[in-house]
């Protein structure tokens, strides 16, 4: 079908092969099962996801212990209120304690300083900022995706390939979503950066494929294995980067840097699916069946 | 002179980094030129100003306490009155938490209309606007916030505050959210919460009164002065004598001076042989006391010297109007020191339980921590995507070009906050991180696109296939910048650094950066040259 290779000596798959109702229903029913995890989620808790102590209010401490044998009994014990989370940073053996709004974060720096551990770092967030928060971050996300969807209209000026870049790109958002809900992790200030990073960076493959596609001399099998060539090697040196950098952070606790990378890991995975099973699907079809009608 | 011409992409961004090699290292553009406040930020050899995260103390970001209401119609009252029937209206609200200001200057902020004002906690917009109607004033529009001069007037007591307290670098600012609410944002270096909270959370309200008899079996207390009466504040002290309590001497103002010699006589102070104050064991049964009362509550009391109560009734006292205030511990001192220079603030900061403020507070073990870790975080990240690209490319004349060009925009990127003294903190990190990301993409469009179909042989075909990778790019970045600028608008913590050196460096990647790249590649694949 064509002369370009993969890059990674991926193997190359044969798109003619497969219809585009097979390619596109593996992303449509994952986004479909996202949705509904979301929809679960939201239905029981009243949140799309679990939101993190920026949002909701609260305090957190970062707390050096020291030698001992059971950091994280000593840590329950110094606390008069129950800490809501304790999560332990590989780099430095301190641990990073959560606790929700109705505590006092002045209590809490006394108690940690009573029991003689070495207070180094303490955030507290109102529960009227976090709330405010939350519905900023829901607009920021919201105009974050217009706009996005807006510009892409305006480059292609076509439909199809327009609504197939933004479908690919909802999905790429919605899916991170729906892993945090089943692994757990709660809606920090970095993921909705990460977020807000992903409508913007996740596209640029789309774009790539549909600029090759539809902008460019040559078959559409051609094309499109050339912007594949180029759209995995993209998106793969992103995955590295954000990957090891995702460690990296976890193991010195720099929770900014941790949460945007994980968010962007998970979108970037899910946007290798989206763009070249159902963005390809969506442009294949447009160009073999749709352009005549 | 063809070379220049050819290679002028290439120029720039020679030029852009040497500038911003300028703006990182040359000491003339160094931060704080010599006489302001502090240099806790400092940050080493370079020019670079680090935030809170990266450098380490506190940050409180609270609103004032209170509401107001503008456009009230007065009537024939004067604002004394105003105020009393204000007050008259709210339960639990003294004349002294009602202000009421009619249009005019304010020390540079200019209030359109008349405004009341009430500052004390748990009173609403709505019942400010229902005290109004009652008392029979008329109004526009009732305010669920403190007054634009209120709150210029709290952020210059606040900054007198940190001043005095010896707080080196602090900062006090005000900051409007998108939704237009007004917080006080304070930040202190090397400081930790508790310290820079217990500078800021109170009024600060400083009495000096009197506690005299008041002539039908009782007592009653006077004020005798206010920090508004007061020209001089010294500094805590500790006497020699160690036995001797600390102290804070005061000059009071010319113009005061007269009625404070006054109120000192009238109240039997400054009677005849001086008074000896029990205001401490038996405060139903003393001569009369000068009592120093701040926020409300009595610190200290004392009596007073013969002499200075002869020097007060001759009148001698207002030609050389000093006084010396004690106190019990020397911590007090110091805190009535700062309340007496930086005056009461007019209205409280919200930072208390359940209140609407936020802090932050690192230390400077965490801050280093933080340095060298998102550095190394960095620096991993940039060899992950090298060793991508240079398995994808297998060529050094393609990859190493990519990896020392996205380096490049890391430069540029802090050369622009140097030279702007941006302070940058872990988002800003995270923003050089992303653009290292964003630009090693366009990096490998622009690649794969001129090396297309084997080796590229002419300029002209390079031209070409260039301008093609180019109109990718640009809509990659315009999608980039479109979706990040809510962030870089809206107040979401710290991610304002984030967007904004993220769309920085897609503008100066797509600018500067990612065409020289192209002259690069072109000069290293091409053979007609």
């Amino acid at each position: 079908v064509s002369g370009v290779d993969l890059p990674f000596g991926l193997p190359e798959v044969d798109y003619t092969d497969y219809s585009n109702r097979q390619l596109a229903t593996i992303p449509l029913g994952v986004l479909l099962a996202a949705l509904i995890v979301i929809g679960g989620f939201w239905a029981v808790t009243g949140a799309p996801v679990e939101p993190g102590v920026a949002f909701t209010g609260g305090t957190e401490l970062r707390v050096a212990v020291g030698d001992t044998d059971q950091p994280r009994q000593e840590i329950r014990q110094a606390f008069s209120s129950q800490p809501s989370g304790i999560q332990e940073v590989a780099g430095d053996n301190s641990f990073i304690v959560t606790f929700d709004q109705d505590v006092s974060t002045r209590q809490l720096e006394q108690e940690a300083n009573q029991a003689g551990f070495d207070v180094l770092s303490v955030e507290s967030t109102s529960a009227s900022f976090g709330a405010s928060a939350q519905t900023q971050a829901l607009i920021g996300v919201a105009v974050a995706f217009l706009g996005m969807s807006v510009l892409v209209f305006a480059m292609f000026r076509s439909f199809v390939p327009s609504i197939a870049v933004v479908l690919s790109a909802f999905s790429d958002i919605v899916i991170p979503i729906a892993l945090m809900n089943v692994l757990g992790i709660q809606l920090t200030l970095g993921a909705v950066a990460a977020l807000l990073m992903l409508i913007g960076y996740s596209v640029d493959s789309d774009i790539l494929l549909n600029n090759h596609v539809l902008r460019r001399s040559g078959g559409f099998y051609e094309s499109m294995y050339r912007a594949m060539e180029t759209g995995i090697t993209m998106t793969i040196t992103s995955l590295a980067a954000m990957s090891v950098m995702t460690i990296v952070a976890t193991i010195f606790g720099i929770g900014l840097l941790s949460s945007i990378g994980l968010i962007l890991v998970f979108g970037l995975a899910a946007d290798i699916m989206n763009t070249y099973l159902l963005n390809v699907s969506l442009l294949r079809w447009y160009k073999y069946e749709g352009v005549g009608r | 002179m063809a070379g220049i011409r050819d290679n002028w992409r290439v120029i720039v961004l020679v030029l852009a980094i040497l500038a911003s090699t300028f703006a990182l290292f040359s000491p003339t553009l160094a931060p704080n030129g010599g006489n302001s406040v502090g240099n806790a930020t400092d940050s080493g050899p370079t020019n670079l100003q680090y935030g809170l995260q990266l450098s380490g103390g506190t940050r409180i970001r609270a609103p004032l306490i209170g509401v107001h209401a503008s456009g009230v119609d007065f009537g024939q009252d004067n604002t004394s009155a105003v105020r009393s029937n204000i007050a008259a209206e709210l339960q639990g609200v003294d004349r002294t938490d009602v202000r009421v200001r009619a249009a005019g200057q304010y020390r540079g902020v200019t209030q359109q209309t008349n405004i009341a004002e009430v500052t004390a906690e748990n009173v609403s917009a709505q019942q400010l606007g229902d005290a109004l109607s009652a008392a029979g004033y008329d109004y526009e529009e009732t305010h669920d916030e403190v007054s634009q001069v209120t709150r210029e007037q709290a952020i210059q007591v606040l900054r007198q505050k940190v001043n005095a307290a010896g707080l080196s670098g602090g900062e006090v600012r005000s900051t409007t959210t998108a939704g237009n609410e007004h917080f006080i944002i304070i930040e202190v270096p090397n400081r930790n919460r508790s310290s820079v909270l217990n500078l800021v959370e109170s009024r600060g309200q400083v009495l000096i009164q009197a506690y005299h008899p008041d002539g039908s079996g009782g007592y009653t207390r006077t004020t005798l002065m206010t920090s508004e009466d007061l020209d001089d504040v010294g500094a805590a002290e500790q006497p020699q004598n160690t036995n001797a309590p600390p102290q804070v001497s005061v000059v009071v103002r010319e113009s005061s001076a007269q009625q404070v010699q006054q109120r000192f006589v009238d109240t039997g102070v400054a009677q005849d042989g001086g008074t000896r104050c029990r205001y401490e064991e038996s405060p139903n049964n003393t001569e009369p006391c000068i009592l120093v009362v701040q926020d409300g509550q009595v610190i200290n009391s004392f009596g007073m010297r013969d002499s200075l109560a002869d020097s007060l009734r001759s009148g001698d006292w207002a030609s050389n109007p000093t006084f010396v205030l004690t106190t019990t511990n020397f911590s007090e001192a110091q805190e009535l020191s700062v309340n007496l220079q930086a005056g009461a603030l007019p209205a409280k900061l919200d930072v208390g339980e359940g209140g609407e403020g936020s802090s932050m507070y690192v230390s400077s073990s965490q801050s280093e921590g933080f340095k060298r870790d998102s550095l190394i975080a960095g620096v991993i990240a940039v060899l992950a995507v090298s060793g991508v690209v240079f398995a994808r490319y297998r060529r050094f004349a393609v990859a190493g070009p990519m990896v020392v060009t996205a380096l490049s925009e890391v430069v540029i990127l802090l050369g622009l906050a140097a030279a702007f003294s941006y302070p940058l903190d872990l988002s800003v990190i995270a923003g050089f991180i992303a653009a290292i990301g964003t630009g090693v993409d366009d990096l490998i469009i622009i690649a794969d696109e001129v090396m297309a179909e084997g080796n590229v042989r002419s300029r002209k075909v390079f031209q070409s296939r260039f301008r093609k990778a180019f109109w990718v790019i640009g809509a990659a970045a315009a999608t980039t910048i479109v979706a990040l600028s809510p962030l870089a608008v809206l107040s979401l913590g710290d991610l304002k650094g984030f967007a904004i050196f993220t769309i920085l460096g897609v503008i100066v990647g797509v600018l500067v950066t990612r065409p020289a790249y192209g002259d690069i590649l072109r000069s290293l694949l091409t053979e007609d040259r």
